[in-house]
């Protein structure tokens, strides 16, 4: 039998698979707090004394348990960032941006999404978005306990 | 006293865009036997083989069970380390150095069958991070950002590590992109997670790499000549949180150098080493690592670019081989670079060869499960 | 010869269907912490950490990278971490990990950690459907549990061992895990309410197969000099090993007969030094996802001839109080996060030769032997413990 002219077959997968995930002592407190009283809270470790946010239920550096918790402002700094112009495979739609942001009284920056901020192309965005941006909180009116509590974070 | 422990045996495939004629063990199976080839070994002298890479990304479960075998592995004592085969390398070490086994094999591997950013958004936690798209390109961007903005760093010094390691790569036969590009080209692509554009990230290749390790004993009546001895290693691992560390620089690979110069006895490593391979998981990293590696002070690493220290001309050439960015295995980047300095150093990196080189360092990412270049591992390589 | 290696600490956690009071770093740290207090050491005296999952059973893919600094500020602190990931054998494969890191003389105290969170996955089938090969065999909905149920009906056929037999093994898994505060499953049973229990798949009824669970698991391994300074009693690593066998099982069709496993045991008991194993261990943690297993095992490790397994079990040899206890824990039957029951095994065993393992304490054990399979049943690791050092 020749094999010489057959094509090399490709066969798909797709793993289609449900998960539940368990957010834990110290995210669910956090999560429970955007919903219910539309703040951000931390936690401060005892021996760095360092206010983590997202709170975490042990200092990571300290290996000590964190339960001190401590609010901290909606509004922050952006420490860095980028802006995707790529569609990848089941990732947001183009263009969008994604930075991590000191919020003040907070030691570490979260993740979140800046927003009104004209990135139709890459020049505006580089205009319009910069380290050191001062940033402020925009809520969602019906919140559910999730980080998109926060639609994202726009200019002041 | 130590048992020293040499490898004596490379094997990669020639690495492309698409292998549609073969599955991925099937890639990894050339390169192993190509491994057994170069070192005039027959798969029963191998006593324990060390596999590598993600599940998830071979949308296998239980992959191991198709890469051990296509690296002799049947009936053989194996494991496989989730990581990049740097890793690997760095565990079938130990194994070889713990006495238990004389002769190991590693294998890693790259292919494009996932989705690559959407595995890699599965590495983050659903809460925090997922929800944003974090992968490992944009990660890698809000690193290279925090670096670019501290130091100054411009997108035009970054694409002169692309424009470098594609110009090495016309040199090497196996490289999956071989063409070269201008500082105009990279700045020009499109951008994909700005600061990032399509050239400063390195592309998806498919092929695989092996190495075979073993003692000193075994060396002198395998190939008595030609072998790499492994003089220094060191590994570390980063923290998960982003917004806890300093984005701008590498402390884990920093810590790993560390290690390994230690181990090594070495004191100046532009001095003592002859070559480098590092790995450019994207343009702006490759000067990160000179920083982290104590090449350059933290944010000099544009300038000792820029000075041809690292050409390949240079008092220290950087990725002859065309580094990452010319050829990227998904798990197997890491451990390319151990492959290519070993051949550096028995010189026998044909047209790619550093004259002279006795002492090469080459340093692999642990990459594709992770934020931010977290997980890093520095193995220092000698003809003696 | 390899380095003297001895386990020095174990952590263990509560495992239930779903910790749904902890996020996976937080269950993780429970079992760190736990260890790390056993040992009565901090995170600074560990100078490196091997992690072990099986991906992507937790909806995860490198749940070692959420989980870093919970693993003793592995990432805060920089520390050497490799991540190893073998299916079912995965905590075997990670306590081998942590040998080797010793025994290779690179390092003296290694924190070894491995998880499961099962609960978070729906359909656990599902994932482990994943795992079989998608151009030949993935469309026929074979998982773990059809494996299993083949290996019953081949040894049923074959040597006469009776669905009464697996009840057996199963009662007696129940019986042990009601004095194992942290395993899954803690309700004793009858036979007769095995075998009035569901047939899952023909031969195997619910009471014949294992939970899933979340659990995590941390075992620390110390060098020759540092061993006798963090446990009173050290578990000493006599001899350890894995096997490979290759991915079709239509290679080998004689599923009544675990030849991967014998032919490990032979090797680690050559190893060893251990010539008749009945005699020369004295406990035994094996891993039984489904109750027939664990009679192929007493065959395969040459407890007993080929095909006397059952006899095994029904003559009380492997009981509480018997010749040679199997699973005082009740076992991966009574309990299963998956990616850690392997290196469960292992900590079971320590405890054993250490002397800790409270009410499930078998008394007297100088050697304890430890096992783990998985793949296409044809991974399998084996460790041996002991008093002494080899």
């Amino acid at each position: 039998m020749t094999t010489e002219q057959e094509e090399p077959l490709i066969v798909e997968g797709r793993w289609d698979i449900p998960y539940r995930h368990t957010a834990g002592k110290a995210a669910s407190r956090f999560l429970r707090e955007l919903k219910e009283n539309k703040r951000i809270v931390g936690v401060r470790c005892p021996k760095c004394r360092r206010v983590l946010v997202p709170p975490r239920s042990f200092c990571e550096r300290c290996f000590v348990a964190t339960e001190e918790w401590v609010p901290v402002q909606d509004r922050g700094t952006l420490d860095t960032f980028t802006v995707v112009f790529e569609q990848f495979l089941g990732m947001p739609p183009p263009p969008y941006c994604v930075g991590m942001i000191r919020l003040e009284g907070a030691d570490t920056s979260l993740m979140h999404y800046v927003s009104e901020v004209d990135m139709s192309d890459l020049e505006k965005a580089k205009q319009n978005v910069r380290v050191g941006m001062k940033l402020q909180a925009v809520w969602k009116d019906e919140r559910e306990g999730r980080i998109s509590d926060i639609l994202y974070f726009k200019p002041v | 006293m130590v048992r020293r422990v040499a490898v004596v045996g490379v094997g990669q495939t020639y690495h492309e865009g698409a292998k549609n004629t073969q599955s991925y063990y099937d890639v990894v199976f050339e390169a192993a036997t190509r491994a057994l080839e170069d070192a005039a070994l027959e798969k029963g002298d191998i006593d324990t083989v060390i596999a590598s890479g993600w599940d998830v990304a071979d949308g296998r479960t239980l992959s191991d069970m198709y890469l051990v075998p296509a690296g002799a592995g049947y009936l053989k004592d194996s494991a496989k380390a989730a990581e990049d085969g740097v890793l690997a390398f760095a565990y079938a070490y130990m194994r070889v150095l713990s006495g238990a086994f004389d002769t190991v094999m590693v294998v890693a591997h790259g292919h494009t069958e996932h989705p690559s950013e959407l595995v890699s958004n599965v590495v983050f936690d659903p809460f925090f991070f997922r929800p944003f798209g974090a992968s490992t390109i944009t990660t890698l961007a809000l690193q290279v950002c925090a670096y670019a903005h501290k130091y100054g760093v411009t997108s035009e010094q970054a694409a002169g590590v692309v424009v470098k390691n594609r110009r090495n790569a016309l040199d090497n036969p196996y490289a999956h992109l071989r063409s070269g590009v201008s500082v105009q080209d990279v700045v020009r692509s499109p951008p994909v997670a700005w600061p990032l554009r399509a050239l400063d990230c390195p592309p998806r290749s498919v092929g695989a790499v092996a190495l075979v390790l073993t003692t000193e004993e075994r060396v002198k009546r395998i190939r008595p000549e030609g072998v790499a001895w492994v003089r220094g290693i060191g590994w570390a691992v980063d923290g998960y949180e982003l917004g806890a560390a300093d984005l701008s620089r590498l402390s884990s690979l920093a810590a790993a150098a560390e290690r390994a110069y230690s181990m090594a006895g070495v004191k100046k490593p532009v001095e003592e080493m002859d070559v480098a391979e590092v790995h450019d998981i994207t343009s702006y990293h490759e000067l990160m690592a000179y920083e982290a590696l104590g090449w350059a002070q933290p944010g000099g690493g544009a300038r000792l670019l820029e000075e041809g220290v690292t050409s390949r001309g240079g008092k220290l050439p950087a990725n002859p081989s065309g580094g990452a960015l010319s050829t990227n295995l998904h798990a197997g980047s890491g451990l390319l670079r151990v492959a290519e300095a070993v051949l550096q150093v028995t010189g026998r990196a044909g047209e790619h060869q550093v004259d002279g080189a006795r002492t090469a360092l080459a340093h692999g990412t642990s990459a594709a499960a992770g934020p931010a270049a977290v997980g890093n591992c520095v193995v220092i390589l000698g003809r003696d | 010869m390899p380095k003297r290696v001895a386990i020095v600490g174990v952590g263990l956690t509560r495992c239930s269907s779903w910790r749904r009071d902890v996020s996976y770093p937080e269950l993780v740290y429970e079992a760190v912490s736990a260890a790390l207090q056993d040992a009565e050491i901090g995170p600074e005296a560990v100078d490196a950490v091997v992690y072990g999952s099986m991906d992507p059973f937790d909806g995860l893919n490198a749940p070692e990278r959420w989980c870093v600094d919970a693993c003793a500020s592995a990432g805060a602190l920089n520390k050497p971490l490799l991540k190893i990931s073998t299916g079912g054998t995965t905590g075997g494969s990670a306590a081998l990990g942590g040998y080797y890191h010793v025994a290779s003389g690179m390092f003296d105290v290694v924190l070894v950690v491995c998880s499961q969170r099962v609960g978070e996955t729906l359909d656990a089938q599902r994932v482990l459907n994943t795992a079989v090969d998608p151009v030949y065999e993935r469309g026929f909905g074979v998982g773990a549990i059809t494996v299993g149920a083949i290996q019953a009906a081949s040894h049923m056929h074959r040597y006469g061992t009776t669905e009464e037999d697996l009840a057996r093994v199963a009662v007696q898994n129940h019986d042990n895990s009601a004095n194992n505060p942290y395993a899954h499953l803690r309700f004793k049973f009858t036979v007769e309410d095995a075998l009035a229990s569901r047939v899952l798949s023909w031969p195997l009824h619910l009471s014949d197969c294992c939970p899933s669970s979340d659990g995590a698991c941390a075992v620390i391994f110390a060098s020759e000099q540092k061993a006798p300074k963090l446990a009173r009693q050290p578990a000493w690593v006599r001899a350890a090993g894995q096997i490979t066998d290759n991915y079709f099982m239509g290679d080998r069709p004689w599923a009544e007969d675990w030849d991967s496993l014998a032919i490990l045991a032979r090797r680690i008991y050559r190893l060893a030094k251990i010539d008749n194993p009945r005699r020369e261990i004295d406990v035994a943690e094996l891993y039984q996802a489904f109750s027939i297993q664990q009679i192929l095992e007493y065959e395969a490790l040459g407890f007993c001839e080929k095909g006397e397994g059952a006899k095994l079990i029904r003559e009380g040899v492997t009981a509480m109080g018997g010749e040679l206890p199997v699973c005082p824990s009740g076992g991966v039957l009574c309990t299963n996060p998956i990616g850690a029951s392997g290196l469960i095994r292992v900590a079971e065993a320590a405890l054993q030769v250490m002397g800790k393992a409270d009410l499930r304490q078998v008394p007297n054990v100088k050697t304890a032997l430890a096992h783990a399979w998985g793949a296409t049943i044809g991974f399998h690791t084996l460790m041996v413990l002991d008093r002494e050092a080899p």
